[in-house]
């Protein structure tokens, strides 16, 4: 036993000699948990309210009104704003920019409280379930209306008609994945050659600052493409989640959201001074991804910073375009935002990078 | 035109002074050898001059071009050869000089010429299809003098070339250094071997991040710090030459005493008898004693220097 245990003082003197040398790494270490904890304690709320609604109202009268702000009471759903005419509500639904819409018919008013209750339309937006569940709870269970029958509330599923998981989940998580991977293809590169001692031998050459980084980022786009029009094809075999939209457009789209990828994982590499807080760091990155990109739970329901926060990674903006493409069927004009997104976060983190890279050491 | 022209180059870190106002100037086609102790701010130096690190103070000019205002000029007229192995181990010999020579604006026809070239001229013809970090020491830092030389530069940094490489890989990376300076190249090597610091033309020295010392190996052996009026120096050959020097430096007409080689070399005023020196060493046991006067070797001249200055 004593023998067993020889030296065991000496490698623990000499532990944690190494971590007082090197506090950076293990500060780190310790804090990412408490820090993701804190955020996405605050971040997730599986009960979710506030659901964006836009509103029709073709009638305008006290009836409709009070209709509305019982809705609004439920504080299941958020009236937005109103709409003129259903084809916009439509219109407004497929880019993302409300999950519901009610449509009150002008003979609202009239027939309220009668034997015949008017008909309200409602679409929602399937492709996100659990937001679609919420309201539909809201508009099925109406709020205190003067008699339990006094509005018929017609649902109608848009997108995602039987409401399968999968058809929410897939497209988002195959974002999830590619954004993990691709971040991790590039955050090595340059701490890497730093510890090999290539870096140095390539700062003493004419090369330039912007030409290694494009020249680091160009090699992986390839692969990434390559790998994330694979993942929607296996999502389409194994889960029989169809891409409704164009799928050559949802790829040609694939490429800004890659391009950021890897310029997020380079610009960890400029940030990290050694391999292992290069793996920190992407690792930071993983939760975000899953916790605040509006894979799981929508975006709305993040508190204001966490909200602006969100917008820095990449996965958060094509998982709208993703969605948006391959459950709604969506055209380019309607993603359009999220793909400006993206270049800007592309050419940004391109241009940190290249800034926070000097071709000198010390 | 000199290949290097520092005045007053100094590097700071916080409160220490890596650099302090060094000014020195390196001569075209000079093998130029710029020694010193460990820590005393070779590195650093080199690394301003290569433009990857700004002076804190001071200017220099590397082949005409200012280390600050034109650092990418300066970094296209150098080859730098680093003291550890910096090329990419997972790519081959072959590889790697077509991607440093690509850097360097190279391409098509001249880029496959230059590379024949400075294959020929390191003599790695047989391996130029082997992965670069299977290569054994001394060819790896042949194939870095390779890629260092790919573009033709006229100045070539070498910071510690030869470390950890064997004698006879020694011996023929220096070999390939005369060839070089003969064909017209200016070489600023490091190195911490005397017998590498007397091959060169020029030599300064540097201690405690100031220069001490520049000349040639002559001229810094002739130095009256060195080799003071009114004394000589013996080397004293023995069986057992820790012990007989612990015994020599004891004696009162030892004015200075080291081990080179096995050897002792003692510093002893001019006047001191003949029989002095034997017959110390005899008192302590050590009869064997074979003693022949000497001319100062660069580690005597280096040590002296070191040791006054430390002394001071």
């Amino acid at each position: 036993m004593r023998d067993a245990l020889y030296g065991f003082r000496n490698i623990v003197t000499k532990e944690l000699l190494h971590i007082l040398r090197d506090p950076t790494t293990l500060v780190f270490a310790l804090l990412i948990p408490v820090l993701q904890l804190v955020l996405f304690g605050y971040a997730i709320d599986f009960d979710v309210r506030h659901v964006r609604t836009v509103v029709v109202d073709m009638d305008r009268s006290q009836a409709s009104r009070e209709y509305i702000a019982r809705l609004q009471n439920t504080q299941y759903l958020d009236i937005a704003s109103y709409l003129p005419t259903t084809d916009q509500a439509e219109q407004a639904l497929r880019r993302n920019e409300t999950y519901v819409a009610v449509i009150i018919p002008p003979d609202f008013g009239r027939r309220y409280g009668t034997a015949r209750p008017p008909e309200v339309h409602v679409l929602l937006d399937g492709s996100n379930s659990q937001v679609a569940g919420a309201a539909m709870n809201a508009l099925q269970n109406p709020p205190d209306l003067s008699a339990p029958n006094a509005v018929d509330a017609r649902l109608n599923v848009l997108y995602n008609p039987a409401n399968r998981t999968q058809v929410f989940t897939i497209p988002g998580l195959v974002c999830v994945l590619m954004q993990l991977v691709t971040v991790s293809l590039t955050s090595f590169s340059l701490v890497r050659e730093r510890e090999l001692g290539t870096l140095e031998q390539l700062m003493v050459s004419p090369v330039g600052r912007l030409g290694l980084m494009l020249g680091k980022i160009a090699p992986y786009s390839l692969l990434a493409m390559i790998e994330l029009v694979a993942v929607f094809y296996l999502g389409r075999l194994i889960f029989d989640v169809q891409i409704v939209g164009s799928f050559l457009l949802l790829s040609a789209l694939a490429v800004p959201f890659v391009l950021a990828a890897l310029a997020m994982g380079l610009f960890i590499s400029t940030v990290a001074q050694n391999q292992a807080q290069a793996m920190q760091m992407t690792m930071l990155t993983t939760m975000p991804a899953i916790l605040l990109s509006g894979y799981i739970a929508p975006r709305e329901t993040l508190p204001g910073p966490l909200y602006l926060l969100s917008d820095l990674f990449p996965v958060t903006h094509f998982i709208q375009i993703s969605r948006a493409i391959a459950v709604r069927g969506a055209g380019l004009m309607d993603v359009l935002p999220s793909v400006g997104a993206l270049i800007l976060l592309t050419v940004l983190l391109i241009l940190a990078s290249t800034a926070r890279f000097q071709k000198s050491v010390g | 035109m000199n290949a290097i022209e520092m005045n007053e180059l100094t590097r700071r870190f916080g409160d220490f002074t890596a650099v302090d106002a060094l000014t020195l100037t390196v001569p075209k086609g000079t093998i130029f050898g710029f020694l010193g102790p460990n820590g005393s701010g070779k590195t650093t130096c080199i690394r301003m001059l290569c433009g990857l690190l700004q002076p804190t103070a001071g200017t220099a000019r590397v082949n005409g071009h200012d280390i600050v205002r034109d650092a990418e000029a300066v970094k296209r007229s150098i080859g730098y050869m680093n003291q550890a192995f910096s090329l990419y181990r997972d790519l081959t010999v072959d590889e790697n000089l077509s991607f440093f020579g690509g850097i360097y604006g190279l391409q098509g026809e001249h880029l496959r010429r230059r590379k024949e070239e400075v294959i020929a001229l390191v003599g790695i013809e047989n391996y130029r299809r082997r992965r670069s970090g299977q290569l054994s020491g001394g060819w790896k830092q042949r194939l870095a003098l390779a890629a260092a030389l790919i573009h033709e530069p006229d100045l070539v940094f070498l910071d510690e070339p030869t470390a950890g490489i064997d004698p006879v890989a020694r011996r023929e990376l220096w070999d390939l250094l005369f060839d070089l300076a003969g064909a017209g190249k200016t070489l600023f090597v490091t190195t911490h071997y005397m017998d590498e610091a007397e091959r060169c033309n020029e030599i300064a020295y540097i201690y405690l991040s100031r220069l001490m010392v520049q000349g040639t190996p002559n001229t810094l052996k002739a130095l009256p710090e060195v080799s003071p009026a009114g004394t000589r120096r013996i080397a004293v050959a023995t069986a057992q030459p820790a012990q007989a020097l612990v015994l020599l430096k004891r004696q009162p007409f030892a004015l200075d005493a080291t081990l080179v080689e096995a050897e002792i070399h003692l510093l002893l005023p001019e006047k001191t008898e003949e029989g002095a020196v034997p017959a110390a060493l005899r008192e302590g046991g050590i009869a064997d004693a074979a003693i022949r006067p000497i001319t100062p070797s660069l580690e005597d001249v280096f040590v002296t220097l070191t040791r006054r200055l430390a002394n001071q």
